[in-house]
C-alpha cells in the first residue's frame, strides 16, 4: 500500500495531506498496520508501529476507509481536514473485512462463496499442539474430533462425510498446500485462518478441495516499525479428571465366578476362596496406578518491523506437552522457528516464508509381534484390567507382574509397567519453505495487472525407532528377545505455481477481477527401517548391536498439473458474481482418466446497497448469495491403477529359503476422480449498526464416483479391497451463526453462538450397490454412512417357559439371558433378524464463544457440542461382557440373578452361549453421544499503561485458563467426541481422554 | 517489458503432462510378469507360502480341528478357540474367518498359476510339473473347506471386477473340484524332486504324484467312493506302481519332530522352519508377505503343557483311557501314548516336563506332547516353532486302505492293514481276530485305530462327521456317547460340527448361503 502511496504521491490535482493515529476502541493502544485507503480508489498507506499514518488525499471531499483484520472497517469522511484519529472497533468471526481466498484476498462484502474466517486473537483462546484442534466449535459446518493424548492429530470434517476414503480438509499455509494435517506447525504464527466451504470458494484449488479448504496465513512484518518483541507463553496442568468405574477385587472374584459357576466351569483358582492360590491381599486400582498429571507449556518470541522496503517477522516457539500416562508417552515436544520477509523494489516484490521444526514423540505404539493377540488402544486395556495383579513383580525379567494361567487365567495387559518397558519414538524434522515474486506489469489507476511466481518446497524427515527389551509378564506377553525398529521416512513436496491476476474499474460500478493460473506438483514418499534382534543387557540398542540385522524399504511418487482460471465481477456493490475453472491432471490415474475438470460459479446481492428497495433503518447489511459448483478428489494411494506382483512371498523346501511372487492384491485400473457438487445458498446479515451479525447458510453436496476400498468377498482370495469409483453420497445441512457485539462502555464483549445441522444419505454404494459393513455398522443405499446395526432386544428370559415360547436363539440360552426380537418371525434368531439401531454421525454441532472486557480485565468462556448421535463404546463393551476375565464396569453388579430379575443386563455365563455380547440395543450397547464440552474458561489481565511504562514494556497481558473444564454427557466413556472409521462413525475403539488443562499465560510486549 | 512478458509465457506454459507417467519402483507388474521360467518358479513357490498362515496350518487349522475332537478339549482364556471346541463359536469368530480367507488366498495364487503357466513358453516338463502342484494346492484348498464348511463357492477363474460375489457350489460340485484337481496333480507331478531337471531338482516338499493319489484317495474315502478310493491308496502300496516309495518310520514321534521332517512315512508335509534356519523378524500370521516373513508355527507353543506354552487344549481323558486299554506284545504302554500326552508315567520311565522333574500337584493331569518340542532337545521358543505339519502320512494311507477294503467287505485284507501299523507301536497281532470281524465291528476297530494312531493331527472330527457320529437319522449317530466322553459335545446342536460361514463374508456375497453352523 506505501508502494502505491509512492506512486500516487506525484499527483497534484487538489490534494491534501491527512494525518492521524489509530488506536483500538476497547484498549486504546495504538494499532500498527492499519490499512487505510481512499475509497474507489486503490490509493492508501497503513499505520506504522505507533498507530501513525500520513497520506495524501486526491481531494479534500474524499472519503477514508480504514480496515484491520479483526476490526470494523470504519469510512469515514475527510471533510477538509488534516488530521483525522480514528478508533477501530474490535470484531469477532463475522464481519471481518478482508477474506483470504485462493490466490488472493477479497472485501468481505464482495464474496459469494461459503468462507468462515477465525482471526489470531480468537485462536489463542484455546491452547493446542495443532492448529487445526482450534477450529472446534468455532466454525458452523465444521465438525473437529480428537483424543486426547499429547500430539494427537484431530479428524476434521467439513460439512459430514463426503467421500469414504480421507475426508480431511486441505490446508494451505502461505498459499502452499501442506496436506492434510498441521500438526506440525505452530499455532502461534496463525495471522488467520479462513475455511472454504463450499465448492464456489473452494474450486480454485478444485483438485483436492472436495474435502474443504483452510487457508492459514502466517504473520508478516509492517512497513516502518521499528523492532517489536513480544512474548507468550503458558504452563499448566492436564488431568484426565473423569474415572470408569470398575469393579474392585471381591466384586470381581463374585463377579468371574458366578459366570464359571453358570457355565459349569471351575473358578480361576486366583478367584477361588479354597485353592492355594487364591488371591486376597491384591486390590489394584488401574487408572489410579496408571494416570499420572500431566503438564503442558509453551514459550513463543516474535521479533517483528520493517522499513520502507523490508518487512520482517520472525518467531521462535517451544512447546511441550506431557501426557497423562504413566510410563514413555505419550508426549509431545515441539521446536519450531519461522522467517517472513517481504522486500520490495520498484514494480517487483519479493517475499519469503522458511519454517523448520523438530518434534519429539513417545507414541503408543504397538509392537504386534510382541503384544501379540489383537490388543485394543491401551487406555481400554488399563481400564479393563483386572485388579487381582499388581504392577510390579521383581522376579520377572523387566519387573512387571503378569496374569498366570494356573492363577489368573485372564489375559490382561499390565499398561503402567509395560509403557515404561517399550519405547516408541517419532522425532520429525520438517524444513518447509516458500518464495515469491510478484510484478506489476501494468499499475494504473483503473487497470492493474500483477504477475505472480511461487515455488515452495517441503521435505519432512521422520525417525522412528521402537525398542523392546526382554522382558517376562506373565503367561501371554513375553519377549525372548529384545528388538529394535529403526526406521525413516522421507516425504517432500515441491511446488511451483504461475499466476497473473488482472483487475479493473469500468466506470464508477463495474468492477473485475480476472486470475489465470498455473501449478505443478510433485510429492515423493520413501520408507526404510532397520531391525535388529537379541540384544544383549546391558543394553546399547543402536542397530549395530543386534543380530539378524534386516533392512526394508519403498518408495512412492506422484504428480499433479493444473491450470485455473476465475473472474470476479462487481457490479455496483450491488451484484456479484465469481466463476471458477480448473483443471488438473493426477498421476494416481491412467492415462486415459487422468484429467479432470472443475467449474463452479457464485452470485451475490448486497441488499443494502440497492436504493430501490427500502431497508428498514435496523438493517445495515443484508447480503444473499447463491453459488453452484464441482471439486474434485483423489486422496488415494499412488500406483493403484495397476496390478502389480508381490515380490517377497518367502517358502522353504526343507529348510532353504525360496522367495516367490504372486499377484495378492486386485486393482481396478478404471479409477478416475471422484467429483463433489456443492449448491449453496447464504445469507450475511448485520443489524442494530452491526451489533447483531447473522450469517445463515443451506448446502447440499453430492459426492460422486467416490473412490473407495470396497469390501469384497473374502472368497476372491486378495489381501486388499480394491479402490474404486463406487457410490454416491449426499449431505445437505443448515449453517447459523449469530454474534451480538456490546461495544461501548466499561464492559464490552462478543457472544458468538453457531449452530448446524448434518444429514447424511447413500445415493448409490457401486457395482450391484451391496451394503458395506463395519464394526457393528451397515452403510446401504437411502441410509446414512454407518449407521448402527444389530439386533433388537426385548427383555431377559426369567424361565424355562420363558425360552421354549420364544423364538429358537441357541442351545445354551437360559433364564437370566437376553432375549432378542425374531423380527422376520421365522422362530428363529439368526443373522437375518438384524436391524438398524441408531445413527453414529452427530445431526447437530453446535458452539458457543463468550468474550469481555471489563476497564483491563478480559474474560473467555467457550463450549462446544454435538448431538443426535449414538456411541458404541468398546470399552464399555469389553467391560460388560458375559464372558472373559476381564474386569466389569459397576454396571455389571445390576445383572440378572435368580434374586435379581427385574434388570436390563443379562446374567454372567463364561462362553455365553446366548451370545448375549453381539452387536443390539441392550442398556448400554448404545449410548446417546449428545454432550456440551466447557472447552475454554480464561480471565486475562492487561496493566494499564502507567505500570507498562514504568516496567518499559508497551502491554502486559497475564490470565489463567481451564481447558476441557467439563463435559456434560451421559455417555459412559470418555470422549463423547471420538476419532472414528468411515464406516463406524459411532464407533469409540478406546479413544484417548481428554485431559483437564488449568493454565496461567502471560503475554509481553515489548 | 518484453522481456519479462516473454519470460512469463514460458513460466505459464511449461507443459509438465509426460511428468504425470510415474511407474511404481517397488514392484513388477502383472503385465511384465508371467514370462520367464524365474517367473513361473517364483510364482509356484509363492502359492505354498499361504499354508504358513495363521488361518491355515500355522494354527488354526491344527486347533480348531483338533479341538472340535473327542480327544482335545479347550483350556485356554481365548474365547474363540473354547467355543469351537464347544460347538458354540460365533460366525463373526475371527479365527474362523482367518481359516476361510487363507484359504482362498491361497486358491486365487493357485488359479494364477493355473491361468497363466500354461501360455508361458518354458520347457514343457517344468510347465507340467507347476500346473501339477497348482492343482493339488487348489484341491486341498478346497478339501480344508469342504470338511470344515461343509458348502462353499467354487472358482477355478481368476477375479472378475464386475462379479465378485462367486455363488455356494453344491457339494457334488465342489468334491468334483477336489477330485479334479487331485487326479490333474497325481499326473502332472513327478513322483519325486530328486532327480527332475530344472530349478526345482532337490526341492524337497513340492507336492508329488505320491502326494495328489494319496489325497485323491483320501477325498474319494471322505465321499464313501469305496473302490475309487482303494484303488487310488493300492497305487502306494503295491510294490509294482511307481508311487509305492513309502514306508512307516520305526519311531512314531519322527512324524511330529523337526530332525526328521519329509522322512519316508510322509507324503506331505507343510514346512515350517525357525528364524535360525530361514531368516525374517516379522510373524507369518497372515496378510500380505514380505520377505522378511519369519515361517513358523504357532501350534507348539499354543499346545504346549501349563508353564511351558499357552497350553489351550488338553488331551481327553477318554483319550488317555483308549490309549490304556490296550498293552504292547511287550507288555508296555503303547508307546504312542507317550509319543502323544505328557503324562505323569512311572512305568514308562516318563515323568519329566521339558526336563523339569514333574512340576504339577496333581499326577492325573495330562498335557499334548504331539507336535511340541516337549521331550526334544529344543525351547519351546514362543510361538516360533519350526516342525513341519504332516499332512498325509503313510499310516494314514494304510488305515484307508483297511477302511475302503472293510467297507467292501474285504475284512481280512483290512485286517492286515490295520495290522500294519498296530505293528509299529508293537501292538499284539489280532490279525486273524480282525479279519474275523463283521463290517461294523471292523469300523468301531477302526475309529478306535485312528483315534489313537492320528490324535491332535486334524483328522479326528472329520473322521467323526464322515461317519455319522452327528447325523441324528444315521444309526451310527454317536453324540449322547460323545458326551460321556467329553463335555464340550454338551452345547453341541445339530449342524455344529461344522464351522460356521464367517458372518462378514455372508454381509458381502449376496450369492452365499449359510451352512449348519450359521445359527
Amino acid at each position: 500500500m506505501a508502494l502505491l502511496a509512492c506512486f500516487t504521491s506525484i499527483n497534484a490535482y487538489g490534494q491534501q495531506t491527512v494525518s492521524g493515529t489509530v488506536i483500538d476502541a476497547s484498549t486504546s493502544q495504538p494499532l500498527p498496520g492499519v490499512n487505510i485507503l481512499v475509497k474507489g480508489t486503490t490509493r492508501g498507506a497503513s499505520t506504522d508501529g505507533d498507530g501513525a499514518y500520513q497520506l495524501t488525499v486526491p481531494s479534500s471531499a474524499d472519503t477514508l476507509v480504514f480496515s484491520y483484520v479483526g476490526y470494523q472497517k470504519q469510512e469515514v469522511p475527510v471533510n477538509g481536514r488534516s488530521q483525522i484519529d480514528i478508533s477501530l472497533q474490535p470484531r469477532t468471526l463475522l464481519g471481518e473485512d478482508v477474506v483470504v481466498v485462493g490466490y488472493g484476498t477479497q472485501q468481505r462484502e464482495d464474496v459469494t462463496g461459503s468462507i468462515a474466517q477465525i482471526s489470531a486473537g480468537e485462536m489463542k483462546k484455546f491452547s493446542s499442539s495443532d492448529p487445526s484442534d482450534l477450529l472446534q466449535g468455532r466454525v458452523s459446518g465444521v465438525q473437529v474430533r480428537s483424543d486426547g493424548e499429547p500430539g494427537a492429530v484431530p479428524s476434521v470434517q467439513i460439512r459430514g462425510i463426503g467421500t469414504f476414503g480421507d475426508s480431511q480438509p486441505l490446508y494451505i499455509i502461505d498459499g502452499v498446500p501442506v496436506g492434510t494435517s498441521i500438526r506440525d506447525f505452530s499455532p502461534n504464527d496463525i495471522e488467520s485462518v479462513q475455511v472454504l466451504k463450499d465448492a464456489s470458494a473452494a474450486a480454485i484449488y478444485g483438485s483436492r478441495a472436495a474435502n474443504g479448504v483452510v487457508i492459514i496465513t502466517t504473520k508478516k512484518g509492517r512497513e516502518d516499525t521499528p523492532l517489536q518483541v513480544e512474548y507468550s507463553g503458558y504452563f499448566g496442568i492436564d488431568q484426565v479428571w473423569q474415572r470408569i468405574p470398575v469393579t474392585e477385587r471381591e466384586n470381581y472374584q463374585m463377579l468371574n465366578n458366578e459366570g464359571q459357576r453358570n457355565a459349569g466351569l471351575t473358578l480361576a483358582p486366583g478367584n477361588d476362596p479354597s485353592s492355594n492360590a487364591y488371591i486376597d491381599d491384591i486390590n489394584t486400582d488401574w487408572q489410579e496406578e496408571g494416570l499420572k498429571t500431566g503438564q503442558r507449556m509453551n514459550h513463543n518470541l516474535n521479533f517483528s518491523g520493517g522499513g520502507e522496503y523490508t518487512t520482517y517477522n520472525i518467531s521462535l516457539d517451544y512447546l511441550n506437552n506431557k501426557g497423562t500416562l504413566v510410563g514413555h508417552g505419550p508426549d509431545y515436544e515441539r521446536y519450531s522457528g519461522r522467517i517472513n520477509t517481504v522486500s520490495k523494489k520498484g514494480i517487483f516484490e519479493f517475499g519469503q516464508t522458511l519454517y523448520y521444526t523438530h518434534t519429539d514423540e513417545n507414541s503408543l505404539n504397538y509392537e504386534t509381534n510382541v503384544l501379540t493377540g489383537g490388543r485394543p488402544p491401551m487406555i481400554v486395556d488399563l481400564v479393563t484390567a483386572i485388579p487381582t495383579l499388581g504392577v510390579k513383580d521383581e522376579s520377572n525379567v523387566g519387573g512387571c507382574a503378569g496374569t498366570q494361567s494356573d492363577v489368573h487365567r485372564a489375559i490382561i495387559l499390565n499398561v503402567p509397567c509395560i509403557n515404561q518397558l517399550l519405547e516408541g519414538e517419532t522425532n520429525v524434522d520438517r524444513t518447509f519453505g516458500t518464495a515469491y515474486m510478484t510484478a506489476d506489469i501494468l499499475d494504473q489507476d483503473s487497470h492493474q495487472l500483477k504477475y505472480k511466481v511461487n515455488v515452495s518446497y517441503d521435505r519432512t524427515n521422520v525417525r522412528n525407532t521402537y525398542w523392546v527389551p526382554e522382558f517376562e509378564m506373565g503367561f501371554f506377553f513375553n519377549n525372548t528377545k529384545a528388538r529394535l525398529d529403526d526406521g525413516q521416512d522421507i516425504y517432500t513436496t515441491a511446488v511451483i505455481e504461475n499466476t497473473l491476476t488482472y483487475k479493473g474499474d469500468f466506470g464508477d460500478r463495474h468492477d473485475l477481477k480476472v486470475l489465470l493460473g498455473q501449478t505443478f506438483q510433485k510429492g515423493s514418499t520413501v520408507n526404510r527401517n532397520g531391525y535388529s534382534e537379541q540384544f544383549t543387557q546391558p543394553y546399547f540398542p543402536v542397530l549395530d548391536n543386534g543380530t539378524n540385522q534386516t533392512a526394508s524399504g519403498s518408495e512412492f511418487e506422484n504428480a499433479l498439473e493444473s491450470y485455473f482460471g476465475r473472474v470476479n465481477y462487481n457490479f455496483d456493490d450491488r451484484y456479484l458474481l465469481t466463476a471458477t475453472v480448473r483443471r488438473d491432471g493426477s498421476s494416481r490415474f491412467a492415462p486415459s482418466n487422468r484429467y479432470g475438470n472443475f467449474p463452479s460459479a457464485s452470485v451475490g446481492w448486497n441488499l443494502h446497497n440497492e436504493e430501490f428497495i427500502p431497508l428498514p433503518d435496523f438493517v445495515s447489511e443484508f447480503k444473499i448469495r447463491a453459488s453452484y459448483g464441482q471439486l474434485g478428489n483423489q486422496n488415494i494411494g499412488d500406483y493403484l491403477y495397476t496390478n502389480t506382483i508381490n515380490p517377497g512371498v518367502v517358502y522353504n523346501f526343507d529348510g532353504s529359503k525360496v522367495i516367490g511372487g504372486i499377484q495378492t492384491q486386485i486393482s481396478a485400473n478404471d479409477i478416475k476422480w471422484e467429483t463433489k457438487t456443492t449448491k449453496n445458498i447464504g445469507v450475511d446479515a448485520s443489524f442494530l449498526n452491526n451489533k447483531f451479525d447473522l450469517s445463515a447458510e443451506y448446502y447440499q453436496s453430492v459426492t460422486d464416483d467416490i473412490l473407495v476400498g470396497v469390501p469384497i468377498p473374502l472368497s476372491v482370495g486378495a489381501t486388499n479391497s480394491p479402490t474404486v469409483n463406487g457410490g454416491k453420497l449426499q449431505n445437505s445441512g443448515l449453517e447459523v451463526s449469530l454474534t451480538y457485539s456490546k461495544l461501548k462502555g466499561d464492559f464490552t464483549f462478543d457472544l458468538t453462538a453457531n449452530f448446524s445441522t448434518l444429514s447424511n444419505e447413500v445415493l448409490s454404494l457401486g457395482g450391484d450397490d451391496e451394503p458395506i459393513y463395519g464394526t457393528g455398522t451397515k452403510t446401504e443405499v437411502g441410509g446414512e454412512v454407518g449407521r448402527h446395526f444389530g439386533y433388537v432386544t426385548e427383555g431377559i428370559f426369567q424361565s424355562q417357559q420363558e425360552i421354549s415360547d420364544h423364538a429358537f436363539q441357541n442351545a445354551g440360552t437360559a433364564p437370566g439371558d437376553l432375549m432378542f426380537k425374531d423380527l422376520n418371525d421365522d422362530g428363529v434368531i439368526n443373522a437375518d433378524d438384524r436391524t438398524y439401531l441408531g445413527s453414529g454421525i452427530p445431526s447437530y454441532n453446535f458452539g458457543l464463544n463468550f468474550s469481555g472486557n471489563y476497564k483491563n480485565f478480559d474474560f473467555t468462556v467457550f463450549a462446544s457440542g454435538m448431538a443426535g448421535y449414538k456411541v458404541h463404546s468398546r470399552m464399555y463393551r469389553m467391560l460388560m461382557l458375559t464372558s472373559d476375565y476381564l474386569n466389569y464396569h459397576t454396571d455389571m453388579l445390576d445383572r440378572w440373578t435368580p434374586e435379581n430379575t427385574n434388570t436390563d443386563i443379562p446374567r454372567r455365563v463364561s462362553g455365553d452361549p446366548n451370545n448375549n455380547g453381539r452387536n443390539s440395543d441392550r442398556a448400554g450397547w448404545l449410548q446417546d453421544g449428545a454432550h456440551l464440552r466447557i472447552n475454554t474458561v480464561s480471565i486475562g489481565y492487561s496493566l494499564p499503561k502507567k505500570m507498562t511504562n514504568y516496567l518499559g514494556v508497551s502491554s502486559t497481558r497475564i490470565y489463567v485458563k481451564a481447558q476441557n473444564l467439563y463435559t456434560f454427557q451421559s455417555y459412559k466413556g470418555f470422549n463423547p467426541d471420538f476419532t472414528s472409521g468411515v464406516f463406524e462413525p459411532g464407533y469409540n475403539n478406546g479413544s484417548y481422554p481428554k485431559p483437564r488443562s488449568m493454565m496461567v499465560g502471560l503475554d509481553i510486549a515489548f | 517489458m518484453k522481456k519479462l512478458t516473454f519470460i512469463l509465457t514460458i513460466l505459464m506454459f511449461v507443459g509438465c503432462s509426460d511428468q504425470l507417467d510415474l511407474t511404481n519402483p517397488n514392484e513388477p507388474t502383472t503385465a511384465t510378469y508371467w514370462k520367464t521360467e524365474a517367473d513361473a518358479m517364483r510364482a509356484s513357490s509363492a502359492m505354498y507360502n499361504s499354508l504358513i498362515q495363521d488361518g491355515a496350518y500355522m494354527r488354526m487349522i491344527p486347533a480348531l480341528s483338533d479341538g472340535r475332537s473327542d480327544g482335545f478339549r479347550a483350556d485356554t482364556p481365548w474365547p474363540d478357540l473354547w467355543q469351537t471346541a464347544a460347538f458354540n463359536v460365533p460366525s463373526t469368530s475371527g479365527p474362523v474367518e482367518w481359516v476361510w480367507r487363507e484359504h482362498y488366498r491361497l486358491i486365487y495364487r493357485t488359479n494364477q498359476v493355473l491361468t497363466f503357466v500354461p501360455d508361458m513358453d518354458i520347457d514343457q516338463a517344468l510347465k507340467d510339473r507347476i500346473l501339477g502342484q497348482a492343482h493339488f494346492l487348489r484341491g486341498l484348498g478346497y478339501f480344508n473347506l469342504a470338511n470344515n464348511f461343509k458348502r462353499v463357492p467354487v472358482t477355478d477363474a481368476l477375479p472378475d471386477q464386475d462379479e465378485y460375489n462367486t455363488p455356494t457350489a453344491s457339494e457334488e460340485d465342489l468334491w468334483q473340484q477336489i477330485f479334479d484337481d487331485f487326479s490333474a496333480a497325481k499326473d502332472l507331478c513327478p513322483v519325486s524332486y530328486a532327480n527332475v531337471s530344472g530349478p526345482d531338482q532337490g526341492q524337497v516338499g513340492r507336492a508329488t504324484s505320491g502326494a495328489a493319489t494319496g489325497m485323491l484317495g483320501k477325498a474319494y474315502l471322505y465321499r464313501q467312493q469305496w473302490q475309487d478310493a482303494a484303488d487310488e491308496l493300492e497305487l502306494l502300496i503295491d510294490g509294482n506302481s511307481p508311487m509305492a516309495v513309502y514306508s512307516l518310520v520305526d519311531d512314531y514321534r519322527h512324524n511330529f519332530d523337526i530332525d526328521h521332517e519329509n522322512n519316508s512315512e510322509s507324503l506331505f508335509e507343510v514346512q515350517f522352519a525357525t528364524p535360525e534356519q530361514v531368516g525374517g523378524s516379522v510373524m507369518n500370521y497372515c496378510c500380505e508377505p514380505n520377505a522378511n516373513w519369519m515361517q513358523v508355527s504357532s501350534q507348539a507353543y499354543t499346545y504346549a503343557a501349563q508353564g511351558y506354552g499357552y497350553s489351550d487344549f488338553l488331551p481327553s481323558q477318554w483319550l488317555y483311557d483308549e490309549f490304556n486299554k490296550e498293552q504292547t506284545a511287550s507288555g508296555n504302554k503303547d508307546p504312542r501314548l507317550i509319543d502323544t500326552i505328557v503324562s505323569y508315567e512311572p512305568s514308562e520311565n516318563s515323568t519329566t516336563v521339558y526336563g523339569d522333574p514333574w512340576p504339577y500337584q496333581s499326577q492325573d493331569a495330562i498335557y499334548p506332547r504331539k507336535y511340541t518340542n516337549e521331550g526334544l532337545p529344543y525351547p519351546e521358543l514362543r510361538e516360533q516353532s519350526g516342525i513341519n505339519y504332516r499332512v498325509l502320512r503313510f499310516a494314514d494311507v494304510l488305515m484307508m486302505y483297511a477302511e475302503a477294503q472293510n467297507e467292501l467287505n474285504n475284512q481280512p485284507v483290512a485286517a492286515q492293514y490295520i495290522q500294519r501299523v498296530r505293528d509299529r507301536a508293537n501292538l499284539p497281532d489280532r490279525t486273524a481276530e480282525f479279519s474275523g470281524y463283521t463290517k461294523q465291528e471292523m469300523r468301531d476297530q477302526i475309529a478306535h485305530e485312528r483315534a489313537l494312531e492320528f490324535a491332535i493331527e486334524a483328522q479326528r472330527i472329520h473322521d467323526m462327521i464322515r461317519w455319522g457320529w452327528f447325523d441324528e437319522s444315521s444309526p451310527r449317530y454317536k453324540v449322547p456317547e460323545l458326551r460321556q466322553r467329553d463335555s464340550e459335545f454338551d452345547s453341541w446342536a445339530p449342524g455344529d460340527e461344522y464351522l460356521p460361514i464367517p458372518q462378514r463374508e455372508l454381509d458381502v456375497n449376496p450369492n452365499l448361503e449359510p451352512n449348519p453352523a450359521n445359527n
